[in-house]
Formats: C-alpha cells, sequence, structure tokens
C-alpha cells in the first residue's frame, strides 16, 4: 500500500473477491428460492389433426411429406420471472416414434421471453414456424405414425447460476391427417 | 523538478496510514457487498445490486488511492546517522 499502484492492485483485487462473493450469495438464494417456493406454472395447448401434405419446399430437392400444424396454446410463466432470470426460451416440441420405432423430438415453434409482462403466452390459430417433416424417414403418411404428443418445454436462464428446464403444457395422442397430393 | 513529480505520482504514505488504508478499504468493500445483496434481494433487482457495487467502488477509490495527507500524519522516526568508524569490519547494504 506504499504507493498508489500497490494501492490500486489491493483495492481491485479486494473488489473481484466481493464480486464473487456477491455472485455466488445471488446463486445460492436463487436456489433456495426455487426449493423452497417452487414456481407454479400452468398451461394448455388445444390442437386440430395435423395435415399432412406431399410437397416440396423451395430449395429443396425432393417432395416430401410435411406436418401443418393448427393449434392454441395457453400458459401463464410469470412465476418463473426472479430477479435472477435473464431471458425464458420457450419451444413447442412434436414427440412421435416412427415407423422404424425410433423416437423423435422435433422443435416446430419457439419463442425468446425477455420481460414478466411477456410471460403470458396466448397464440390462436398458430402454425409451426419450422417444417414438420421426417429428414431420412418413412414419412407421416398411409398410417405410418399413429399420433405425435406436443409439448410446451421452457429452458430458464438466469444471470448467475445453472440453466433450468421445464414443461409448461402437453397434450396426448394428436392424430395424423394425412391429405393426397395438392 | 521531474523527481517532485514523479514524488507525486508516486503517492507514499507512511506505515500507519497503510494500515488505515488496508482497514477502510477491507471494511467498506466487505458491508457494501453485504448492503448490495440484502438491498437488491429485497427490492428484487439485479441492477440494482450491481449500481451500488459499482457507485461504492468508485467513492472507495476517491477515499484511498489519493495520498491525502492524513494517511501522512505519521512519517518514519529515522535515527541521527553514525558516524564513519575507521577500519573493522565494512556492513554494506
Amino acid at each position: 500500500m506504499h504507493s498508489f499502484f500497490t494501492r490500486v492492485n489491493n483495492v481491485s483485487a479486494l473488489l473481484s473477491s466481493c464480486t464473487m462473493a456477491l455472485l455466488a450469495a445471488i446463486t445460492i438464494a436463487s436456489l433456495l428460492q426455487e426449493a423452497i417456493y417452487p414456481p407454479q406454472i400452468q398451461g394448455e395447448i388445444s390442437m386440430k389433426p395435423v395435415k399432412v401434405f406431399h410437397a416440396k419446399a423451395p430449395r429443396q430437392r425432393r417432395r416430401q411429406e410435411m406436418g401443418f400444424l393448427n393449434f392454441n396454446m395457453t400458459a401463464d410463466l410469470t412465476p418463473l420471472f426472479t430477479w435472477n432470470t435473464k431471458q425464458l426460451f420457450l419451444s413447442l416440441e412434436a414427440e412421435y416414434e416412427n415407423a422404424q420405432g425410433v423416437n423423435n423430438t422435433i422443435v416446430l415453434w419457439d419463442r425468446i421471453v425477455r420481460r414478466p409482462e411477456d410471460a403470458r403466452v396466448n397464440v390462436i390459430g398458430a402454425k409451426n414456424k419450422y417444417a414438420f417433416k421426417e429428414i431420412g424417414g418413412q414419412g407421416f403418411g398411409k398410417g405410418a405414425i399413429s399420433g405425435a404428443s406436443y409439448a410446451l418445454k421452457f429452458n430458464l436462464m438466469p444471470y448467475v447460476g445453472m440453466l433450468r428446464y421445464g414443461e409448461a403444457a402437453r397434450i396426448s395422442d394428436v392424430p395424423f391427417d394425412v391429405r393426397e397430393e395438392l | 523538478m521531474s523527481s517532485a513529480i514523479q514524488d507525486y505520482f508516486e503517492g507514499k504514505i507512511d506505515f500507519v496510514g497503510q494500515q488505515r488504508v488496508d482497514e477502510i478499504a477491507r471494511i467498506w468493500l466487505f458491508s457494501f457487498t453485504a448492503l448490495s445483496f440484502a438491498l437488491g434481494f429485497a427490492l428484487h433487482s439485479l441492477k440494482i445490486s450491481f449500481m451500488l457495487l459499482g457507485s461504492s467502488t468508485v467513492v472507495l477509490c476517491a477515499i484511498v488511492l489519493p495520498a491525502w495527507p492524513m494517511y501522512n500524519k505519521h512519517p518514519v522516526k529515522w535515527l541521527p546517522a553514525l558516524k564513519p568508524s575507521g577500519g573493522g569490519t565494512n556492513k554494506s547494504q
């Protein structure tokens, strides 16, 4: 501490240690808060049977079977927003078992939520954002796949701490409605 | 002239002052870290925590970093110089 530069050195080292301690305290407080008061979230999905068409999307080589969703979804995710929440990543995922017996999960719709005011999801008549096709598979047609389950999953990204995953809503056994060629 | 400027920028303080500076910095930072955690937790905002910590650090730098005269109030008392003794062992520094 005998000169200006040694004082700068010492104070900055102390400051880094204190900042680390503050971050650790925030992490532990968040963990305890989630363990003691787990967030109660509820949501609902309703979906019409998924239309399957044999079509070709732009920049695609061959025609392929694609599924088209039409769903309504409501969810209240405000309990997830604590002082340590940076953002929420929501995704609607389809889970099904294809004709070869392989379990597949595909993300069809997603949304990033940054503020607690936007944490209420209310979509009506929404379509899938990403193409619902079986890459390298036999497709949905001719009764190959009986039905799929759709789940609204969330990923909570904190400012400090571990990522958290969870599920807000689920609907099971939505059938495929295979239409003839367009 | 240049040595005066050099001395000014070196910012030397005496030993009692160094002890004081060490104490002040430690106590200040520990208490403001605890305070900023408590305030952020109570007001549910991470921004307030870090803004409080940052502003308290700036104030601490103003108090502790420059060589204020109050840290130089106890200068080292040097003993009077001994007359150099002829012959015998010469301890070199």
